[in-house]
């Protein structure tokens, strides 16, 4: 394996990623999990995989940060990654990575596990507009999980019970929790699991069109983040909007991705 | 050096307290425009209402709608409270929907100890709107009159709106010369912000202390410009320093859009109401979103502004409706915008600080 020169770690509220690179600016080394509420504990632990895969690899530790690799931490959980050399937003982190992947701007959906955000990138890779939903669940992975977990579906396979029916019921409630209680009583009428799911993935997506039109809709459509496993997410969003949806390889790293390439650009 | 360091601040209560003892009354007056000058001509101190912020929102909450801005709420609140009881009586601006609504609440169904003044505006800048505004300040007078028991001469209100016309014309240099300025954002604003409660007369000797000290600095940052109500929370202007920028100009209601000019008319009802018809444009009195628009785009001009920050207060629905094509026009002017929502009684979240951080690296 090549010499990791940067690493980028992404706290976020659902998965914690970390993310290093080589020389050109390729993923060679990544781990993701679950988010552990402990983020110090979680990023030692992190670190010490990062030193186990690659042993040439002197990560940055405490009093000596100077000699490690550098590390750009970024995710809600930003500010409590005290190893890193430096944090940036997410907002610029996903830019950098999807902008390095994908090799062209446009609009970036990422819808996180507790926020969305749309993304605004010019063709050299810039950052011009976004937007973020972090105030409501309503427009989140957070909306299917509650949900999903009401009908008794596994979330693996909310997508492909979701696609398997061409009927759809309107789900009205904007808000999660009321969402939920729709669903019961929709539940309670007899209407099946499928369309009910179908309707909701619908009412997520509606919410995220809105955020695209606020920032301004810039061909190609891309999408990032933990949702893109459900497969009903891009087919929706490319219903909604016309627009055919880009998803890069590694769709839940473009946050790690972005902070490492602008670790390395320290390194440079 | 911070503005306590500086200058002393009074605080508002103190302010009220002392005016009262010398014999004068005290006004509570909710944003956004109002004819100081008469106030004082009766020796009436306006001491402005802008929410205030940190206060406990039950009490107005069970008479308002949940989408009621937290400027109307807070402030419903804290009257139900007996915040504002040292207010000798209340006035409310129909600056939009929701003051109207708090000022009919207030006259109809929660009549506090004091009497309730409702004011009105005109919508748009014209001739007719000076005449109709002219109007409505002699009707206030008759008001005022009432309740003051006193019945100032022209030439009162007059002298009255000289000082007002002198202290307004060192808050528009104090704006101006921000920059040089010993003052962070945060203190700046403190400062200026005592024009919602002194005395011209004190907030003259305030100002001019200010420029006798004769600071000549330079202050650093990514310049930047400030759009909305209110600054609150003031953890904002912080923020904004933390993050290495600067607020360069604004576009505040409370601040930037009440920078009046100087008055003509001879006449003191006519002088008031061209004051304030004259100011920046402002959505209250109906100014067109393109002259808000162009006062903007003047604004980055001539400060160099690297993008403007929209802080506005959730569920201010006027300038939500001008938003969208304000952000449109200065994002076809190749002006980098970006819109914060905040409920002032809440500290600055750290989403918000996220799209802040966001937007200084967007512009940096």
């Amino acid at each position: 394996m090549a010499e990791v020169r940067a690493l980028g770690i992404d706290v976020g509220s659902t998965t914690a990623k970390i993310v290093g690179i080589d020389d050109d600016g390729r993923i060679i080394w990544h781990v993701l999990e679950q988010a552990d509420p402990q983020v110090g504990k979680q990023v030692e632990k992190f670190l010490e995989l990062a030193r186990e895969v690659t042993p040439i690899l002197s990560v940055p530790i405490e009093g000596e940060r100077e000699i490690g690799v550098p590390l750009i931490a970024t995710g809600y959980g930003r500010k409590l990654v005290h190893q890193a050399t430096r944090t940036v937003t997410e907002i610029t982190c996903h830019a950098r990575g999807v902008f390095r992947e994908l090799g062209h701007g446009g609009t970036l959906v990422d819808i996180g596990g507790q926020d969305s955000k749309v993304i605004g990138i010019s063709p050299k890779g810039e950052v011009v507009d976004f937007s973020m939903n972090d105030k409501c669940a309503a427009g989140t992975g957070r909306f299917l999980e509650n949900t999903a977990n009401r009908l008794g579906v596994h979330l693996d396979r909310l997508g492909e019970v979701t696609l398997s029916t061409v009927e759809e019921v309107s789900i009205s409630s904007t808000c999660t929790v009321f969402a939920e209680s729709e669903v019961i009583s929709l539940i309670a009428h007899g209407v099946a699991t499928e369309p009910i799911l179908k309707g909701l993935h619908r009412s997520l997506i509606k919410r995220v069109v809105a955020m695209i039109r606020t920032v301004g809709l810039r061909p190609p459509l891309m999408l990032s983040g933990g949702v893109v496993r459900n497969p009903a997410i891009p087919q929706i969003l490319q219903e909604e909007t016309g627009e055919e949806v880009i998803i890069p390889r590694h769709p839940q790293l473009m946050g790690a991705l972005g902070a490492a390439l602008i670790a390395l650009e320290l390194v440079e | 050096m911070t503005a306590e360091n500086a200058v002393l601040i009074p605080r508002r209560s103190e302010v009220a307290s002392a005016f009262k003892q010398q014999g004068g009354l005290v006004a509570a007056v909710l944003p956004i425009h109002y004819p100081r000058a008469l106030l004082l001509a009766f020796n009436i101190l306006p001491m402005e209402v802008w929410g205030p912020p940190r206060v406990d929102v039950s009490l107005g909450s069970a008479h308002l709608q949940p989408y009621v801005c937290s400027v109307v709420r807070n402030a419903l609140s804290f009257i139900l409270g007996g915040g504002l009881d040292v207010a000798d009586l209340i006035m409310v601006p129909h600056a939009c929907d929701s003051l109207q609504g708090l000022g009919s609440i207030l006259l109809d169904f929660l009549p506090p100890k004091q009497p309730v003044i409702p004011f009105y505006l005109p919508r748009g800048g014209s001739q007719q709107g000076e005449v109709f505004f002219a109007e409505e300040l002699r009707f206030l007078y008759q008001r005022l009159e009432e309740i003051a028991g006193i019945s100032p001469s022209n030439e009162t209100i007059m002298k009255s709106i000289q000082w007002e016309e002198v202290a307004d014309e060192l808050l528009a240099r104090l704006h101006k010369q921000r920059g040089r300025l010993q003052f962070k954002d945060h203190d700046f604003y403190r400062l200026i912000r005592t024009r919602e409660y002194l005395p011209a007369e004190d907030f003259i000797d305030i100002a001019q202390s200010i420029f006798d000290a004769d600071y000549e600095g330079q202050q650093e940052g990514i310049p930047i410009i400030l759009s909305g109500i209110v600054p609150e929370p003031m953890g904002l202007l912080k923020t904004i320093s933390e993050f290495g920028a600067r607020v360069v100009a604004d576009d505040l209601a409370c601040c930037g859009r009440r920078l009046y000019p100087a008055g003509r008319s001879e006449d003191p009802f006519f002088r008031m109401a061209e004051r304030i018809l004259g100011g920046p444009p402002d959505w209250c009195r109906g100014s067109p979103i393109q002259d808000r628009l162009d006062h903007l785009h003047r604004m980055i001009d001539a400060t160099d502004a690297r993008g403007v920050i929209f802080y506005n207060v959730k569920f201010c629905e006027p300038e939500l409706f001008d938003l969208p094509d304000l952000r449109q026009g200065l994002g076809d002017l190749g002006v980098p915008t970006v819109s914060i929502e905040v409920d002032i009684s809440d500290p600055l979240s750290s989403q918000a600080t996220t799209r802040i951080e966001a937007f200084f690296e967007m512009i940096r």
